[in-house]
């Protein structure tokens, strides 16, 4: 995706977005509502065209080409009430390029059984829980082996056994090569499944690349915990950035020189240091960050 | 379409050995109407809509045999039952099989993009043009069944509730057997589905700008019902060559002795006109639309 940017009236909703997926990644989209997320999906796969910029989608310059290797879940489930489950993954297992007419029913089948559904196959759409729509919505995105998947809030509604599900089939298409964009709120579900992280806030992206760096980078540095604060800040002055932590009695050094030097020259001034340690943001500290900032 | 062989051709020749990759960009196109066709199919209110479609002529046929009063065009059925299909042909064109054409226009787009299922058939993905057509087929469907449904269940009704096997009396006075009445009858059902696949094209337009299904059957009306206000105002004669349904008197044609082909034949091209205009928005609007 190069510079795009969409703009619905006098609404701005993605505002010059650069970003590259590797293939076989796992992204998490991040962002609070109305940061753009699902429009850059949109996007991406075609159903809206950008009022500027371009999308390249597995090689293609027309992302419906490369559409028949891509599953998708876009702004929930949608599927007819008056269908059961089964009729309404046979009717959109019938529009599948990739799929042999032969093996239209037993994929569906197996796709039933995929997300746990087998049960519940024949009973009406109209009387899923929302779990249970979210999983048929699932089901019709694994239809046939994609080579990327989008998965737009596939956790919503979904119980704890559900989210493992999901988490699992994650896991399974990341295992098989396949490149995955999760985008989702509920950020320990992208720490635990996503390997690279693209933050939206307000149309724009304020953070994106490997999870791993994006957590290492936005460490707070070393925590020093120490009854003597004001002597502590006035000791590193000259060789750190230092300031005060959030808890009391807590000194934090962004920058500066290595940890053990730090450490001697806190004890050499007398300060009582009572713990040091390397202070570890998780992903929610770090979107916290981000987003709160502007 | 070549364009898009060529290309696909090219990536082939570069990824070589990736050969064995399916590279299929479509669907068949008889299984994705099949689909169409079942989900039209199966849909209640279609069920429901041809069933009250065949109680139609049934309650006519009753009604005629009840009252046995001659006189005006539900008169002719007295004793005459072939003439029943036509006649109940006739009075559903007035509003009945239009709303029930906007129905099914109104569910092809704007119903499957309230239901979120538009979004699924364009990742498939369905080709935008294909959808059209898709959609515009399962329209027609609806439109062929319901006036056949009439045309067959008149039939039957007029055969065994009117009687009158021996042949058809025509509003002119004269008699054609059963062959030429089946003969008109056909006419009758083939000129009634062009009139409604105009309605349809139209509707399917409508359909194609908005998401709510009501929108749809509201202009499906409001157009039947405003082009017979203007098309009945003297002073505005100079409409009545634009209005569609300015030719739907044309109908009661198929009865006359020798057929004046003249009417059926010039509010056909008319629907003709209507369905080029409503086809090309439709496909104009579908091109663009976001999903």
């Amino acid at each position: 995706m190069r510079g795009l940017r969409k703009v619905f009236g006098t609404t701005v909703a993605v505002d010059g977005i650069d970003l590259e997926v590797p293939v076989g990644s796992v992204l998490g989209m991040l962002g609070p509502n109305g940061s753009g997320k699902t429009t850059l999906i949109r996007m991406l796969l075609g159903l809206t065209p950008p009022t500027a910029g371009a999308v390249e989608l597995l090689g293609h310059a027309d992302p419906v080409a490369a559409l028949p290797h891509v599953g998708a879940l876009v702004e929930g489930p949608g599927f007819h009430g008056f269908l059961s489950g089964r009729d309404n993954l046979l009717r959109a297992a019938a529009a599948e390029p990739l799929l042999a007419s032969r093996d239209v029913a037993p994929t569906v089948a197996t796709a039933l059984e995929r997300v746990g559904l087998a049960a519940a196959a024949d009973r009406r759409y109209r009387g899923y829980s929302l779990g249970m729509k979210q999983r048929l919505g699932l089901a019709a995105a694994l239809l046939v082996p994609r080579r990327l998947v989008v998965l737009d809030e596939p956790t919503n509604g979904l119980d704890p056994a559900g989210t493992r599900d999901v988490r699992r089939i994650i896991g399974e298409l990341h295992a098989d090569g396949a490149t995955v964009i999760v985008s989702s709120h509920l950020l320990t579900e992208v720490e635990a499944t996503c390997t690279h992280v693209a933050v939206l806030q307000a149309g724009t992206l304020v953070a994106s690349g490997e999870l791993a760096t994006l957590l290492s980078a936005g460490s707070g540095g070393l925590v020093v915990v120490t009854p003597d604060v004001e002597l502590a800040l006035h000791t590193l002055r000259e060789v750190a950035t230092a300031y005060r932590g959030d808890a009391a009695g807590e000194v934090v050094v962004s920058e500066g020189p290595p940890a053990p030097e730090i450490v001697a020259r806190l004890v050499h001034a007398g300060v009582a240091v009572h713990e040091a340690r390397r202070s570890r943001t998780n992903l929610e500290d770090l979107f916290a960050r981000l987003t709160e900032e502007s | 379409m070549s364009e898009t062989g060529g290309r696909q051709q090219a990536e082939l020749a570069g990824r070589v050995g990736a050969a064995s990759e399916p590279t299929a960009q479509n669907a068949p196109i008889g299984r994705l109407l099949g689909s169409e066709v079942r989900w039209v199919l199966r849909r209640p209110r279609t069920l429901v809509m041809l069933a009250l479609f065949a109680l139609m002529p049934v309650t006519i046929a009753i009604g005629v045999v009840a009252s046995n009063r001659s006189g005006g065009l539900v008169g002719n059925i007295v004793g005459n039952g072939l003439v029943l299909p036509v006649v109940a042909l006739i009075l559903a064109q007035a509003l009945l099989l239009p709303l029930a054409v906007g129905m099914a226009a109104a569910d092809a787009l704007a119903g499957e993009a309230a239901a979120g299922t538009l979004r699924g058939l364009l990742l498939a993905p369905v080709s935008r043009l294909r959808l059209v057509g898709m959609k515009a087929f399962g329209v027609l469907v609806v439109a062929v069944l319901a006036t056949g449904v009439i045309a067959v269940v008149g039939a039957l009704a007029g055969v065994l509730l009117v009687g009158g096997t021996d042949g058809l009396v025509t509003l002119s006075g004269t008699t054609v057997g059963v062959g030429g009445a089946l003969c008109r009858i056909l006419l009758a059902v083939a000129w009634t589905v062009g009139q409604l696949a105009a309605i349809g094209a139209v509707a399917l337009a409508v359909s194609a700008w908005t998401e709510h299904p009501l929108v749809v059957l509201a202009s499906v009306l409001g157009m039947v019902i405003v082009f017979g206000v203007l098309g009945a105002i003297p002073a505005l004669d100079w409409l009545q060559p634009y209005l569609l349904t300015s030719g739907w008197t044309s109908g009661a044609d198929v009865l006359r002795d020798p057929l004046p082909a003249r009417g059926l034949v010039e509010s056909t091209l008319r629907a003709l006109c209507y369905l080029a205009l409503g086809g090309g928005l439709t496909v104009y609007r579908m091109l663009r639309r976001d999903a």
